[in-house]
């Protein structure tokens, strides 16, 4: 989990969630590349959020979207983002005794009522419904002592936003081996709203 | 755990007696400290525990001395005591020797000489201090267990020092803050008292809620020109 | 002690690998061609277990042939890459997990544009302007920040080549006499001379 370094982390607003990460990919202490694609779009709605080890988080993330596909042919309609949680914690609970070295966070609105829904689970799959904020990388304890002290229930996309990109730059500027940059989405009903944050580079 | 470990039950079964001794233990809590251009705010939670154990909801970690400064000490509560009663013999002896009382910038750099001297078997003590300058002016010196020693405006330590360091950085050193407004949130490094207190308390209330060795009671110390003031809050007891 | 360097320009992407076969302190052989060509407009480099790296590359080499035979189209420097990362996160969790380090570089024939891929042992893989494994990447990633820029003529690219490898002159313990350099553009893969400074 620490050997490629990352931050994720997920919350709700009214109407709306908003997820984001970092964008550091490194090994280690060396840092190669300060693009690294760590949140996925699943569907319309809903996006996951892979911190941990870089290979699984490709892995994992084409797997998943494999089997989203796979649901959505079958079943004729999107996968809702609680679906998707319990399809995510059973993908990774199939490797119980090997597992891939992911922390999902899974962030969307419900296809039908709009509803904002976030989730966590750890490695093997443990699902974590919060109602308020999710953490997963390297710098969790410092993203929850961010979150915890700047989220408030009920914030509209705009201050939503602002909430999480303040957590997330200051949260990764205490960690060695996140950051370099962030990224952040904030997904309503209507539209989805793509950020991308200038960072400390070091 | 801070044991030295015989047979634990009375049973058949001897189990071998264990020679290893570790002579420390962390008790957990939480310290803080803020300086702005007139006053340190210096607290500390007063939980101690031990594994999963809460041995007392109230020891205090955070002390006055009594040169006007203020020492918080996170990390193992034996070290911490003993070295706050080190320190008060130092500052009283300084007192006698040399006829004035002790600066905080001696007292600080004491503090590290103290530390370092322990090089080998050290305080497991994450130390911060409080103090005015001759200025008037706060400042914070936060300290490693074996004397490294940094001046700083605001600083956090202990077990949920992790939690709170970055929210400090955005509220004290409005770090990523382009809108500021300057009459309530001040200067990088130097609030207004009231804007320091109230984040000292979200501060605390907030790793409450995550870190489990930090709760039960808030202990805020004051330095300002006129003496320290001492403020409890109470804080969850889960 | 194996150095990989890749280098992305304006219209091609370069590659350079050491030739030194070493095991341990002694050096095997020199003239090692630690690259392969996987199609007309993609290369590989590779450094780890010699076994382990010879039958992987041939392993992939061969299935992107295989590929391109069976659908009469030459994949992108892009599908090719992740072909290869599949295969070697898909071996990852097995027994017989290959330990290759890679760098795969290309241009794209449509558009030509270039692009490099860094992958290790473990799979992981990220798109890099440039990049460099082995210990190379402690000295020269430093050397490449300062160096690089986007639109870098053939010409320049070299340059920047050559101070990396005078770094490592001054700063590595192993020396590293020689360099077998790729060139790929549009017009295909091609091997160049590089003058290294002694």
């Amino acid at each position: 989990m620490e050997y490629n370094g990352s931050a994720v982390m997920a919350m709700k607003g009214d109407g709306c969630v908003a997820i984001a990460a970092d964008r550091r990919f490194g090994v280690q202490a060396l840092t190669l590349g300060t693009e690294f694609q760590k949140i996925f779009q699943m569907n319309k709605y809903t996006f996951v959020g892979l911190a941990g080890l870089a290979s699984d988080v490709i892995t994992l993330s084409d797997q998943l979207r494999y089997k989203v596909k796979m649901y959505e042919l079958r079943e004729e309609r999107p996968i809702s983002p609680e679906t998707f949680a319990h399809l995510a914690s059973s993908s990774l609970y199939e490797k119980r005794f090997g597992p891939w070295f992911v922390e999902p966070i899974i962030a969307g609105l419900d296809p039908k009522t709009g509803e904002p829904f976030i989730a966590s689970t750890d490695l093997i799959g443990c699902i974590n419904f919060a109602k308020d904020f999710v953490v997963s990388g390297t710098a969790n304890s410092q993203m929850y002592g961010m979150c915890e002290s700047l989220w408030e229930p009920n914030l509209g996309p705009e201050d939503l936003f602002e909430t999480i990109s303040q957590a997330m730059l200051n949260a990764i500027d205490r960690d060695c081996i996140a950051g370099w940059g962030a990224v952040v989405h904030v997904i309503t009903k209507d539209k989805i709203v793509t950020k991308h944050l200038k960072g400390r580079m070091d | 755990m801070l044991s030295a470990a015989g047979p634990t039950h009375a049973g058949p079964v001897r189990i071998p007696m264990e020679h290893g001794f570790s002579p420390y233990t962390d008790n957990g809590g939480t310290t803080l400290a803020i300086a702005g251009d007139d006053y340190v705010i210096v607290a500390g939670d007063t939980r101690q525990s031990e594994g999963y154990s809460i041995n007392t909801r109230y020891c205090p970690k955070v002390f006055k001395l009594d040169n006007n400064c203020v020492l918080a000490t996170g990390g193992m509560a034996a070290d911490g005591q003993n070295l706050v009663r080190r320190l008060k013999q130092s500052i009283e002896q300084y007192h006698h020797v040399h006829a004035k009382t002790m600066s905080p910038s001696a007292l600080a750099q004491l503090l590290s000489v103290v530390l370092y001297g322990k090089r080998h078997f050290p305080y497991f003590v994450w130390n911060t201090l409080g103090g005015l300058d001759a200025d008037g002016s706060g400042w914070v010196y936060s300290y490693d267990p074996v004397g490294n020693v940094e001046k700083r405006k605001w600083a956090c330590a202990g077990s949920a020092g992790h939690l709170i360091m970055p929210f400090l950085d955005a509220k004290i050193g409005h770090h990523h803050q382009s809108q500021i407004d300057a009459k309530t949130e001040g200067k990088p490094g130097s609030v207004p008292f009231d804007t320091a207190m109230k984040y000292t308390k979200d501060a605390f209330t907030s790793a409450t809620e995550r870190d489990i060795y930090t709760g039960d009671l808030l202990e805020i110390f004051v330095i300002r020109k006129s003496g320290v003031t001492v403020e409890q809050i109470p804080l969850k007891r889960d | 002690m194996e150095v990989l360097f890749g280098i992305t320009g304006k219209d091609f992407a370069l590659l350079a690998a050491d030739t030194n076969q070493a095991r341990s302190i002694v050096v095997l052989k020199r003239g090692e061609d630690r690259t392969v060509d996987l199609n007309r407009h993609t290369a590989l480099a590779y450094t780890g277990d010699p076994g382990d790296a010879i039958h992987f590359t041939e392993y992939i080499a061969a299935n992107v042939r295989l590929n391109e035979i069976r659908h009469g189209h030459e994949a992108s420097p892009n599908a090719v890459a992740k072909y290869t990362r599949n295969a070697l996160a898909g071996y990852l969790r097995t027994r017989q997990a290959y330990h290759i380090n890679m760098l795969i570089a290309g241009v794209d024939k449509t558009s030509g544009a270039p692009a490099l891929y860094w992958s290790d042992h473990l799979a992981n893989m990220t798109a890099l302007p440039f990049a460099a494994h082995g210990y190379a990447s402690y000295f020269c990633m430093s050397t490449m920040d300062r160096l690089w820029r986007p639109n870098l003529t053939l010409e320049e690219a070299i340059i920047v080549l050559q101070k990396c490898v005078a770094a490592l002159k001054t700063r590595f313990v192993a020396s590293l006499p020689e360099f077998k350099v790729k060139v790929i553009d549009k017009s295909g893969i091609r091997v160049i001379d590089v003058k290294f400074e002694k």
